[in-house]
């Protein structure tokens, strides 16, 4: 027996750090903790409604725009306001344009090479690498010459002994299985992604002004004036500008991410029986297309322990069972006090004690739903918004499932979901669905323009009296909430319930685990001192913790430590 | 800067959050910069965050990127560290749990394998807390407006031709107003 520690904490504000205890080859038990104190909300007391989203959006430096926008809507939520139209439409495309280039950053260059080993590409044929990428999908840059060039740059990389940016892979692991020519073809589109996922956010730059942090909100809208005659704002020009970039992305997200996800789920179709661990899931509607923000083009529910057919509709936030069911506890965090608060009495009071395995362990509050802890993220917005029948989902997840089954050759079928490499999958399957809603809210956004509506921005009013609010988006993460009490203009509260946290969660008040570490349990281990497998599932969920601070380390040193118990 | 615009030649690059105290010193040492010279239009002010990988769509197509941030070295806080090239290369790199740890070493090898790889300068500043909180800490300050000089002489020994603001406003550090004031 073993107990691994993945650990990359140097310095006080830390990461996630995940233990694992190992017995007969597989994980028996599990802690997922953050060891970085959340409590920046405190910094938005007392100040300006109105303000809160430029802070917000620095909470997170790689979610900036997801906290921006849950923060206009949650003000916009508690003084029950209304929004133009177009200003959803420019939201909306913001949040899509975001989320394309997240899922694509995601799937290529953050985890991608825990199962792509990019060592055996120097023995590929390039040739039948071409015909194999060929045979996916008639994306035009899959020639030969292609493969050839990238093999050649990455045999550079190997024969001078400084693989870069490949460093840090656990190559040559037992659990890499790929043929040299899929891993060829995988870092073929590793480095066309690093194009696309660009493009992509220079959508946000239309639309925002600048990334990585937008300008353009407004509690009551957005501040983009549409003026059809005028050079300096958001004129046609702008509007097809954006058109090309998504004319550009959507076929990537379709012809190359998508297939690329399929074969390497396919090839790897062992993990669709691994790591299902929380089969209760939420995810929140979004993409509003009406000013009060009742009708969404993505829906959202619950699924309780993976009964789709038992699936419960969210409506939106004004929806009791959502605002209402929503809790954390603190009793293995490290704050005070025991049990659960509704984020809109929560406090942030730190309490910190050691690690402590049966203790309090985490910086990361429980979120808890209706008592249950709840797994978020692509694969619990898929699920849920097939369960009720969503045409978009349901035409790209069967799609998806035929297309994993022809190449695995056997049936890997919707139940299969609940997995390691559902969540994967389920990734791609939502990027698809946005990448065809990107089209269509363009087209709302050009055709409202074109009739003449202009209208981008409604006054909001501070009344005297305290108010509640919740603001609600289905980041490439997640569900995130963020719930404000607005007292006489000011802030009263703020508590961001952000996506990780209800992944990353750890143990609540009855000892019931997290996403992950329940996911973590019977998960294979080939070799504790390398813990590929643990990462593989832990990455699967996109991991967003550290984010917060950056603070650089150039001294450096750790990483998995393996104690034998 | 809008992104969707060429990238211009030289770039100096603010890393940190302004919500955790001494990490925000990246992004205040771009704001003093901004406030206090007058640069050619061929060199970009940028308040980045902290982007985590995303900081490789920042470098490409650049040929200098002069990088400020906080740096947890060995040394008294507000102390001010310059890494060029060969150090930069031997920054640690630490396996990935989170995919969105600081990760300038691997936005470098990025830009390196897209054959698009700027010169790159780390002008790092000791911390003294990055506890939550918007200001910075009387020794960093003092450190903010040293590597403010140190920036100004790596662009000069470029051949910028770099003026000082007669009339140089407050730098807009709007993080650190409180909330009485905003």
């Amino acid at each position: 027996m073993a107990r691994i520690t993945i650990d990359p904490i140097t310095r006080i504000e830390g990461h996630l750090r995940i233990d694992a205890v190992v017995d007969g080859g597989e994980v028996q038990k599990a802690w997922a903790s953050c060891s970085m104190w959340r409590g920046i909300e405190t910094i938005l007391r007392g100040r300006d409604p109105r303000e809160a989203w430029i802070f917000t959006q620095r909470f997170c430096g790689v979610c900036t725009t997801v906290h921006a926008i849950a923060s206009v809507r949650a003000i916009e939520d508690a003084l029950r306001m209304e929004i133009p139209v177009n200003a959803q439409y420019i939201r909306n495309l913001i949040l899509i344009a975001h989320g394309l280039h997240d899922h694509i950053v995601h799937f290529y260059h953050l985890s991608a090479l825990d199962f792509v080993d990019v060592t055996t590409i120097p023995k590929a044929d390039a040739a039948k690498a071409a015909s194999i990428a060929q045979s996916l999908s008639d994306w035009p840059n899959n020639s030969k010459q292609e493969m050839e060039r990238v093999q050649k740059k990455v045999l550079g990389l190997v024969q001078s002994g400084q693989l870069g940016i490949f460093t840090n892979g656990y190559w040559g692991h037992p659990a890499m299985k790929l043929p040299p020519e899929v891993n060829l073809l995988a870092v073929a589109h590793y480095l066309q992604a690093l194009e696309y996922q660009r493009v992509s956010n220079q959508v946000v730059a239309i639309l925002g002004g600048k990334t990585p942090h937008i300008q353009n909100l407004a509690v009551g809208g957005v501040m983009n004036a549409i003026n059809l005659d005028s050079l300096a704002t958001l004129n046609m020009d702008r509007i097809y500008m954006m058109k090309d970039r998504l004319d550009e992305v959507v076929p990537f997200v379709q012809d190359v991410y998508f297939p690329d996800a399929c074969a390497i789920a396919a090839f790897y179709a062992d993990w669709f029986d691994i790591g299902s661990g929380v089969k209760n899931y939420l995810a929140v509607p979004d993409l509003p297309t009406d000013t009060a923000s009742t009708q969404f083009d993505i829906p959202g529910g619950t699924i309780f322990d993976g009964d789709l057919a038992g699936v419960r509709r969210i409506s939106g936030s004004r929806d009791d069972y959502f605002r209402k069911g929503v809790v954390e506890d603190v009793t293995h965090g490290w704050y005070q006090g025991r049990g659960a608060q509704h984020p809109w009495q929560g406090e942030t009071i730190p309490d910190y004690t050691d690690f402590q395995d049966d203790g309090k362990y985490s910086w990361v509050k429980a979120p808890r739903f209706e008592g249950k802890p709840m797994q978020v993220g692509p694969l619990a917005s898929v699920l849920v918004s097939y369960a009720q029948g969503h045409e978009l989902t349901k035409k790209w997840t069967d799609l998806a499932l035929q297309r994993v089954s022809a190449i695995a050759q056997k049936p890997i079928t919707i139940d299969k979901m609940h997995s390691t490499m559902g969540r994967y999958l389920a990734r791609a399957i939502r990027a698809c669905v946005l990448s065809e809603l990107a089209m269509r809210h363009w087209a709302l956004l050009a055709d409202n323009v074109a009739k003449g509506d202009t209208t981008t921005f409604n006054e909001p009013h501070f009344p005297k009296d305290a108010v509640e609010g919740v603001g609600i988006h289905e980041a490439p993460r997640g569900t995130l909430s963020h719930w404000v009490v607005v007292q006489d203009g000011k802030l009263a509260n703020y508590q961001a319930v952000v996506p990780t946290t209800w992944n990353a969660s750890p143990r609540d008040e009855q000892g019931v685990p997290g996403p992950y570490e329940a996911s973590l349990l019977k998960n294979p281990i080939a070799d504790p001192e390398k813990p590929l497998e643990i990462l593989r599932t832990v990455h699967s969920f996109d991991p967003c913790l550290a984010c917060a601070c950056h603070t650089l380390d150039v001294e450096g040193k750790t990483i998995a430590t393996v104690k034998v118990l | 800067m809008t992104c969707f615009e060429v990238p211009t030649r030289i770039a100096v690059i603010g890393i940190g959050n302004v919500l955790l105290g001494d990490d925000g010193v990246g992004p205040y040492v771009v704001e003093l910069l901004r406030a206090g010279w007058e640069l050619p239009h061929d060199v970009t002010l940028i308040d980045v965050g902290t982007p985590g990988l995303d900081l490789a769509s920042h470098l490409l197509g650049r040929e200098v990127v002069i990088l400020v941030d906080a740096v947890g070295a060995t040394g008294e806080p507000g102390e001010v560290r310059v890494y060029h090239g060969e150090e930069l290369q031997r920054l640690p790199v630490l396996p990935r749990v989170s995919p969105h740890d600081p990760a300038v070493q691997e936005a470098l090898w990025i830009a390196e394998l897209a054959d698009s790889a700027p010169q790159v300068v780390l002008v790092g500043i000791i911390p003294e807390s990055t506890e939550p909180g918007v200001e910075l800490s009387a020794v960093v300050r003092e450190g903010a407006i040293k590597a403010c000089s140190v920036v100004i002489d790596e662009l000069t020994r470029r051949g910028v031709a770099v003026r000082p603001r007669i009339d140089s406003p407050e730098p807009d550090a709007w993080w650190q107003r409180s909330a009485a004031r905003c």
